[in-house]
């Protein structure tokens, strides 16, 4: 019987070897068809947070915590299509019926959805619904006056969410003084910068850190923009003429220099639209010139 | 030869226990009752059906693969029984593979009833509201045995491992325990390809990797989401994860050999 025990020994190692070398090489190929087959889609099958909650039996936040998870890996992985966006808001959504008082998930799913997918419709959705479950927390608020700020360019809405984010605890200390600067010149490129840099502290999401630092330039450029062309509406009033260029405005002393272009361009006078550009971004953003 | 004798026997007394009827029961009546959720809900509920349906077979199907699987060494072991066969001229891995086919005749026997049940219970649903039988969605009444027919490959790799831990444990409950923990672990096993993919050290992403690839999948086996919303399964990837299964099955019932051979009946 012992040789017969060993004899077996010596067979089957380097069977199951055999075999689970082939079980790896299966289960890549399958990974593969997943990988094909398994995208943002699949959250089509993910039922909403209502009727997921009873079936779960209570382990409500662990199933949140495994959707969420799963999602956040998910959305970063590849380009999401506009399609895709709305299967991140309806993962966030179920996530965050499962487990209201996950508060990260409302700012992740509103800074994704209105930065990264522009919808801010559906950022604006889950936001609310994270401001009624969580009103302590000052981001949700925030991120509701970013969205109504540059989306929806509703300043007054904007305003009003910055300032109950400024009253809620833990807020930082610029909070107030911009809530209080947006009730009065919301069309103010220096406030829009100011409110885009905080934003940009608050991320940590690095896709949407890229979206939003190229926004600060375009305001930034904006700002520029507005500044040149009071320039040239001076140098039109003492010369009775429009400049060839913009070194005339610094030539004759009207402004000191010509900021750099944030985008590595150079900025340029139109004669014919009377108007300020960058060599780089050819549209203005409007909403911020009075 | 006598790897089929041991498997008829083994099916004729499975087919004798008590949990078997108990679990069939259960399965047929939530299939059945599903019937009466399918009234409450607004269109489609062929789909209620199904699901319902495909749920109840995959659980079941689950509850009979780990409680008859575990029993199959177990039992013999405390009626005394396998000292009786192990003193014939049966090889021990014979005797494994025997009870393995045995046990697996008796899940797909169950699977085709649960399976035929959830069909009557279609045609019933048809039937109740005057739609015509030949006109209905045959393309997802088809793939439904897709769905099936995998959920019977993953009941094989789960009987396999239910029979692996009873060869080892000589006490059902420890067997059923790691079973069952074995069936969850499979299911969340996909979990660890999105985690070891996002992990910055190379370290934790081999060691994540060597689970994910050699931990049971059950998950590849699952198809339930696709084919009710009618999303198409391809025959390749039936094939290749059968493939699989039949890989794992193997390994599994090699190890079970091995430890069933060193294993002292005193």
């Amino acid at each position: 019987m012992t040789i017969n025990v060993k004899h077996s020994l010596v067979v089957a190692f380097p069977l199951i070897a055999a075999l689970a070398f082939s079980i790896y090489i299966v289960q890549h190929q399958i990974a593969g068809y997943k990988g094909i087959e398994k995208k943002i889609e699949e959250f089509v099958t993910l039922p909403k947070g209502e009727y997921l909650k009873p079936a779960v039996f209570g382990y409500d936040q662990l199933v949140a915590d495994i959707i969420w998870l799963r999602a956040i890996q998910v959305i970063g992985d590849k380009v999401v299509t506009p399609k895709g966006y709305e299967w991140v808001y309806h993962a966030m959504d179920v996530v965050t019926t499962l487990d209201p008082k996950f508060a990260y998930a409302y700012q992740f799913g509103g800074v994704t959805l209105s930065e990264l997918g522009n919808r801010p419709d559906m950022s604006n959705m889950l936001l609310e619904k994270g401001l009624k479950e969580n009103p302590e927390v000052w981001q949700i608020p925030f991120y509701l006056g970013f969205n109504n700020f540059f989306h929806l360019h509703n300043y007054e809405k904007a305003a009003k969410y910055m300032s109950i984010a400024s009253e809620l605890p833990g807020h930082p200390e610029y909070l107030p003084k911009l809530a209080s600067r947006l009730y009065v010149q919301a069309g103010n490129p220096d406030i829009a910068l100011e409110f885009l840099i905080n934003m940009y502290k608050e991320t940590d999401d690095e896709k949407v850190k890229e979206s939003l630092e190229k926004r600060i330039k375009e305001v930034i450029i904006e700002r520029d923009a507005i500044y040149l062309e009071r320039g040239v509406a001076k140098y039109k009033e003492v010369y009775k003429d429009s400049p060839e260029n913009l070194q005339d405005l610094v030539r004759m002393g009207i402004i000191k220099d010509i900021p750099p272009e944030p985008f590595g361009g150079y900025y340029y006078f139109d004669q014919s639209t009377n108007k300020v550009y960058s060599s780089v971004i050819r549209d203005r953003m409007h909403v911020y010139g009075k | 030869m006598k790897v089929l004798t041991i498997a008829r026997n083994t099916f004729r007394e499975a087919i004798r226990d008590r949990i078997l009827y108990n679990l069939l029961f259960f399965a047929l009546l939530m299939i059945a009752v599903s019937l009466l959720l399918a009234t409450l809900t607004v269109g489609e509920q062929s789909k209620i059906i199904i699901d319902i349906g495909l749920a109840s077979i995959n659980i079941f199907g689950a509850l009979i693969a780990i409680f008859l699987g575990i029993g199959l060494i177990i039992k013999e072991i405390e009626k005394r029984t396998i000292y009786n066969i192990l003193s014939k001229p049966v090889p021990r891995y014979q005797f494994i593979i025997g009870k393995y086919l045995g046990l697996l005749i008796t899940i797909m026997v169950n699977i085709i009833i649960m399976g035929a049940g959830l069909y009557l219970i279609l045609i019933i649903n048809e039937l109740r509201w005057g739609h015509d039988i030949f006109n209905v969605n045959l393309d997802i009444w088809l793939d439904i045995w897709k769905a099936i027919y995998l959920i019977f490959i993953e009941l094989m790799v789960v009987t396999a491992i239910a029979l692996m831990f009873s060869t080892f444990s000589s006490s059902s409950t420890l067997s059923a325990i790691f079973t069952i923990a074995a069936y969850i672990i499979g299911h969340l096993t996909e979990e660890l390809r999105l985690i070891g993919n996002k992990l910055p050290d190379s370290f934790m992403k081999s060691t994540i990797n060597f689970f994910y690839y050699f931990l049971p999948n059950l998950d590849n086996f699952n198809v339930k989401g696709k084919v009710v919303h009618g999303i198409y399964v391809s025959a390749s990837y039936i094939s290749l994860v059968t493939l699989y299964g039949l890989l794992y099955i193997s390994v599994v019932l090699l190890l079970s050999g091995v430890i069933f051979q060193r294993r002292d009946f005193k």
